[in-house]
């Protein structure tokens, strides 16, 4: 009961993803700005931010639904939560099950139902262009990341995180057999977290802030966190499917590696958003169903043919 | 899909300054859109007959915030017209220094704002940052970032001295190697061109019915450059090309534009290395006798129209001031329609629009 409490509570649990989630949203704010010749903030920024938007008024349009408007960013935190439960960190999973790999898939995608869903009950243009708009790119990315994410489950013939992370200790990394499968992973990663260059739905200049142009105070703040805590558990979902090095490195060395590689993929994000201008929803609709579905079927079909 | 009617403006994210388009959608397609102007009028064409011609020099500074040089050295021009007065070389040489540093100014922060409503907010960081160093050298020589007070009737305020010119050729040498950089990015990156390339563009006929200028019109072909074809002194001995591009795209205007940053930057050399000595004002009388005179100048936005007449009082009978904003406005309904939500931002920046200036 005690250790139960204690994974739920402090790790991998709530604890852990929101000090993970403050460093991602600062390391990531850090490096934008060093990219663009900025100095950045310090590190209590993302804190001091969201103490500041708890303090703020709670306000909402009438005509939007106040119960919906409260239920979804609460249900988006309960399920990147439990999916960061469920994520091995460094090898350690206290809650591993066969299948959770979908599982997380899953959850990772409420997050995405949800905003669509505050879009629209929000009462404003704004809203509902963005939220119309996070639905057409859900259908744009999900479907080559999830080819591309059963790539490693295949390769491993598991559909357990923990078992295809440990596999990786005989096989090797994956991302070295599916160095394409890895990129269209980022890819719709890039995608399912509404970063630039596909931050679509909540583009500044065209829809203002998209679904929650309407949104203050406490429920702001708590979709800025789902948002960094959706990045932290996507991104070590990312090591442990492509690049589990905790059964090839010595065990002292696993913990900083799984850090040390979560950390590059943050840099691997920004980069992305600092290089990338932001696509239209047509041009993105497009290379999702012309270029990353051929490419993530042929990596599946790549996967499958090494295993006969 | 229905249709609905989305409010950009007086305030929104895309916009610097407060205009308002009433934008009619039908999901991601747009219709068309309705322009109201007039939020930042100040009635400066009638407070200027309200002022002598003195006090009007800095009134006409004011017009724009961007372009503030162009805006006095054309009224003065227009006054020393009247007034007959023979400047010396070294005036017309300071003045046009001037304008082209504005220009350049002008031209990366415009470069800048399109690279943020798309998405690279990196570009547009790093251009504003070369455009700090422009900056840097204006308040340097006049004293003032924005507002530079350079000009007055008869001549400029101040004179160059031994420091400036080393100055100008060490940020002119730096800014052409930024500029190669940023060159580079324009032409070669794909999401930059996938989002500006063929949206919206406009024939050369389009741009001559609508009567637009400057880049905008240069980007569609139209080879108009009021340095060449009405030059004040001294561009008519100055080495500088007039940039064309036939496309009419966005992804033009920014060529013809980043193309004119080269330009500018010759020009700037050119204009230290030929700078004659000699005195930076002569006398003006008080008087201007009666008559009127139209004067125009090449605004980094593209032809400035001033119209002055005097009636032989203190004060302006009437000026007139013609901005290049303002026929440019004319061709944003025409561009506002079977376009994305998303070009919207594109369309708009492309364009370059000064609203203080349209609305004076």
């Amino acid at each position: 009961m005690a250790e139960s409490l204690f994974y739920l509570l402090i790790f991998p649990g709530i604890t852990f993803q929101l000090v993970c989630g403050w460093f991602f949203e600062w390391f990531d704010r850090k490096l934008q700005a060093r990219f663009q010749r900025r100095v950045g903030p310090r590190w209590f920024q993302p804190l001091a931010d969201l103490l500041k938007l708890f303090s703020k008024e709670d306000l909402l349009p009438s005509g939007a639904n106040e119960f919906a408007a409260a239920a979804l960013p609460l249900i988006s935190l309960g399920a990147v939560l439990t999916a960061g439960v469920y994520v091995p960190i460094a090898g350690f999973s206290p809650a591993s099950f066969e299948g959770d790999l979908i599982v997380i898939i899953f959850l990772l995608s409420v997050p995405t139902l949800a905003y669509y869903l505050a879009g629209i009950i929000s009462a404003g243009i704004y809203s509902v262009l963005g939220g119309g708009r996070s639905l057409l790119q859900f259908f744009s990315y999900e479907v080559p990341l999830l080819i591309a994410l059963s790539g490693p489950a295949v390769m491993a013939g598991t559909w357990s995180i923990r078992e295809i992370s440990s596999i990786q200790a005989e096989m090797g990394p994956f991302v070295l057999f599916q160095p394409i499968g890895f990129i269209l992973a980022v890819v719709g990663l890039i995608g399912k977290l509404k970063r630039s260059p596909l931050d679509i739905p909540k583009a500044k200049s065209e829809v203002v802030a998209g679904s929650l142009t309407e949104f203050g105070g406490v429920k702001l703040a708590i979709w800025n966190t789902v948002m960094n805590i959706q990045a932290v558990v996507g991104i070590f979902l990312l090591v442990n499917l492509y690049s589990s090095w905790s059964g090839i490195v010595a065990p002292v060395l696993a913990v900083p590696v799984f850090f040390l590689e979560s950390v590059l993929m943050i840099f691997v994000l920004s980069a992305a958003s600092a290089v990338f201008a932001r696509l239209r929803i047509d041009q993105l609709a497009g290379l999702g169903w012309k270029v990353l579905v051929p490419l993530a079927l042929l990596q599946l079909l790549v996967v499958i043919l090494m295993g006969v | 899909m229905d249709k609905m009617n989305i409010p950009i403006g007086p305030q929104h994210p895309l916009l610097k300054e407060p205009l308002r388009l009433n934008i009619e959608i039908s999901g991601e397609r747009v219709l068309g859109g309705i322009l109201r102007l007039g939020y930042v009028h100040r009635g400066i064409e009638k407070l200027a007959q309200t002022r002598n011609y003195n006090q009007n020099v800095s009134l006409t500074e004011r017009v724009c915030g961007i372009c503030s040089h162009v805006h006095t050295t054309t009224f003065c021009r227009a006054v020393e017209a009247l007034l007959g007065l023979e400047l010396p070389e070294r005036v017309h040489y300071i003045r046009a220094l001037m304008c082209e540093m504005e220009r350049i100014h002008s031209h990366l922060l415009w470069l800048g704002i399109l690279a943020k409503h798309i998405g690279l907010e990196m570009v547009f960081m790093h251009t504003w940052h070369d455009r700090e160093s422009i900056l840097d050298v204006m308040e340097e020589m006049s004293g003032g970032r924005v507002a530079h007070a350079v000009n007055q009737i008869g001549g400029v305020r101040f004179d160059l001295d031994e420091d400036h010119g080393p100055m100008v050729d060490s940020t002119v040498k730096k800014l052409k190697v930024d500029y190669e950089e940023l060159l580079d990015v324009i032409e070669h990156d794909t999401t930059l061109k996938a989002r500006t390339q063929g949206v919206a563009p406009l024939s050369t006929d389009d741009m001559k019915r609508y009567c637009v200028v400057g880049p905008v019109a240069r980007a569609s072909g139209v080879d108009v450059d009021m340095r060449r074809d009405d030059p004040m002194p001294p561009y008519d001995k100055l080495d500088f090309q007039v940039i064309t591009h036939p496309d009419g795209d966005a992804w033009s205007r920014t060529y013809v534009r980043l193309q004119e940053i080269r330009q500018s930057l010759h020009l700037c050399k050119q204009i230290i290395d030929d700078i004659p000595e000699g005195p930076i004002s002569v006398r003006a009388p008080r008087k201007v006798p009666a008559g009127e005179v139209v004067m125009r100048s090449e605004a980094p936005r593209g032809e400035l129209f001033y119209y002055l007449r005097s009636d032989g009082s203190d004060y302006p009978a009437r000026l007139k001031i013609r901005t290049p904003t303002l026929p440019a406005l004319g061709i944003l309904p025409e561009q506002l329609s079977e376009i994305h939500i998303a070009d919207i931002p594109v369309v708009l920046a492309g364009i370059d629009l000064c609203i203080a200036c349209a609305d004076r």
